[in-house]
């Protein structure tokens, strides 16, 4: 039995269909993210696992028992707001405390929970105070701390790190994963970040136009991802799409005249074919299949060096380790790993390498 | 150019709108001023000095005591009600339903209304012998028989508050309105999963982001209904046995029906200053909200 079930579910607004047959079943204490552009239908999804918008067809269930009609403060959820949330006129404990106050639990036991809560959280300090004496991130943490006191079936999350700055995000998801590993309670988090996905999930669903394009593991989402559009999605700077053709004795790229000597994957019976390189898949060395690259520009962010540059026709991203200098100019001779290459029908954008199925 | 130059300029420039608001505004103030300390009528001479014994006259009558308390009457419970309806009628326009958009233009009609006409319709609600108050309530049994609403002490000036509420809650609704529009998603959806049925989420959630502009309306409301004068003296002139007259039409009978200029000028300095005090307390009240509100 799956902590979490979604069956078939479809959401229309009109004529707009925004969900178009979601599946999932989510095991109990996974942490899921829901990865997606804006308008993908990932907090339509949210919103429907938390009971505030009703499914057009389909179902949501936790631990085998059905939500349908369920009211949201009967569903055994907790959930965290992108903009907190926060009563602006409640103390900093009453607003954690106020889902135990509104379901009438003894005073004692709720500050009890409230204060145990605030410890984990490290904000003791500030349980007296208003929200709006509070910074960003500590207004985040109040907002976390109400949803732990429930301590709920599921988590949900709607994109709670978007308001807070660079640095303050990464402390809060390096937090946030902490509590999970703590208390391995089963969480539903939306995001837009695929660095979030990555470093938080268990198990990520990446949505487009309100279907899941792929399901499975940070690992296989990045390694073998199932389409073209998680491909680009996934991963910064994005993974490198290049036009090519098969011909005899190998693939030739658009615009360059040498062959490249790879594989032909079973599924590839068009010849028309989109290859797709990670920028960090690129070595300078000599094992590999040998790119040509003139360098255009050439960008040292700190820990690595992106390099973009022409190969025939196409652009091409390349990063290496800082250590590294390389000129504007410079002509490289980069060497792909033949298990680096990904291979995308030039229709469908489904992957097409012989790793696919499994 | 030099800037002594620019400054003169400007003064100069500024001068006709000075020559004007020293004309239309300074000159009646120190006027009234003047009037205030002599025995001066409408009609005549100028009067002489008195001191402040027109004031002294004013402040201890019964009737100032009588009509100050009738206009506390009026302006409390008129504001009062307005802003209950008010807020009621916005968080039900608030609400998704048919033909929402045609009632919240509806809505906005009492009180785009003239006073005046406003007033007169309400008389003829009103009217002790055609009256569709008199009416209605003796069709649904509610009074035995046909009584002037206006014309006894008990029900006239509820009949001028009910009057009054109907043109001027449609204030609050609209400010009230677009407040609600201000009152964030999340926090509401927060409260559901919370548990919080609609009276906790009208009080945790809507209310604190209506207190503010609330207090504004609230204002505007107290200090227009504490000056009232036009509905008032078209429905009852202040009737019957002065139970609604309320401190305007204590100045104009003063100034105007009894033709006493002085002591009317020192009633009138007197509303002045009571007016501006309520401003200056609601003046204070507000930036405490505002500072409270974040």
């Amino acid at each position: 039995m799956s902590a979490l079930a979604i069956d078939n579910l479809t959401k229309s607004f009109g004529d707009v269909q925004t969900l178009k047959g979601i599946n999932i079943a989510l095991d109990s204490g996974e942490f899921l993210v829901l990865l997606g552009a804006s308008g993908c239908g990932k907090s339509t999804l949210l919103n429907i696992i938390a009971g505030l918008a009703e499914p057009t067809s389909g179902g949501v269930s936790i631990d085998g028992r059905s939500l349908t009609g369920v009211h949201p403060k009967d569903r055994d959820i907790a959930m965290v707001f992108q903009s907190y949330a926060l009563y602006p006129n409640l103390t900093v404990a009453r607003n954690i405390g106020f889902g135990l106050e509104m379901r009438r639990v003894p005073k004692p036991e709720r500050e009890r929970a409230v204060l145990e809560a605030a410890r984990l959280l490290q904000i003791e300090p500030l349980l007296d105070r208003k929200p709006s004496q509070l910074s960003g991130g500590q207004r985040q943490r109040v907002a976390i701390g109400r949803a732990l006191v429930r301590q709920p079936k599921v988590f949900l999350f709607d994109e709670p790190l978007s308001n807070l700055d660079a640095k303050l995000r990464m402390e809060m998801r390096t937090e946030l994963k902490r509590l999970h590993q703590m208390l391995k309670t089963t969480i539903v988090y939306v995001t837009h970040d695929q660095i979030e996905a990555m470093t938080l999930a268990t198990r990520i669903a990446v949505m487009r136009n309100g279907k899941i394009e792929q399901w499975g593991t940070p690992e296989a989402i990045y390694q073998r991802p199932a389409t073209a559009y998680v491909a680009t999605f996934v991963g910064a700077p994005p993974m490198n799409m290049l036009a090519g053709i098969w011909r005899e004795g190998g693939l030739q790229i658009n615009g360059l005249d040498r062959m490249l000597d790879l594989p032909r994957p079973k599924a590839a019976k068009a010849d028309k074919i989109t290859l797709g390189i990670r920028p960090e898949a690129l070595q300078l060395g000599n094992d590999g299949i040998s790119l040509p690259l003139r360098v255009d520009v050439s960008e040292l962010t700190g820990p690595e060096l992106i390099v973009t540059g022409k190969i025939g026709t196409q652009r091409l991203v390349a990063s290496f380790p800082a250590r590294h200098r390389i000129d504007t100019g410079e002509l490289l001779d980069l060497r792909l790993p033949a298990d680096q290459a990904h291979f995308f029908d030039v229709e469908t954008g489904k992957r097409l390498n012989d790793d696919s199925h499994d | 150019m030099s800037s002594s130059w620019l400054t003169t300029r400007a003064w100069l420039l500024m001068l006709p709108l000075l020559a004007v608001m020293v004309g239309v505004i300074g000159w009646p103030l120190a006027e009234t001023v003047r009037l205030s300390f002599t025995d001066a009528k409408l009609v005549g001479t100028g009067g002489d000095y008195v001191g402040l014994a027109n004031y002294s006259k004013m402040l201890t009558g019964s009737a100032f005591q009588k009509t100050l308390w009738a206009t506390l009457w009026f302006a409390l419970a008129s504001v009062a009600i307005e802003m209950v309806v008010g807020v009621l009628a916005a968080l039900l326009l608030n609400e998704k339903f048919y033909g929402r958009t045609i009632l919240r233009a509806l809505m906005i009609l009492p009180w785009a209304l003239p006073t005046v006409v406003n007033a007169t319709l309400w008389r003829l609600i009103y009217n002790p012998e055609y009256g569709a108050m008199n009416a209605a309530l003796t069709q649904i049994g509610l009074i035995d028989a046909y009584r002037s609403w206006l014309g006894e002490p008990g029900s006239a000036m509820w009949a001028i508050i009910l009057a009054d509420v109907w043109k001027n809650f449609p204030l609050v609704t609209l400010i009230a309105l677009a407040a609600l529009q201000a009152v964030p998603r999340d926090t509401i959806a927060a409260s559901l999963v919370d548990g919080a049925g609609p009276f906790r989420r009208f009080r945790y959630v809507t209310l604190p982001h209506l207190a503010g502009p609330l207090m504004v309306a609230l204002v505007l409301r107290t200090i227009e209904a504490f000056k009232v004068f036009d509905i008032i003296w078209i429905m009852t002139r202040g009737g019957p046995a002065n139970t609604t007259r309320t401190l305007s039409i204590l100045v104009y009978q003063e100034g105007f029906s009894f033709q006493r200029a002085g002591s009317g000028a020192s009633l009138a300095l007197i509303v002045t200053l009571m007016v501006s005090l309520l401003a200056l307390a609601y003046g204070g009240l507000l930036r405490k909200t505002a500072g409270r509100m974040d």
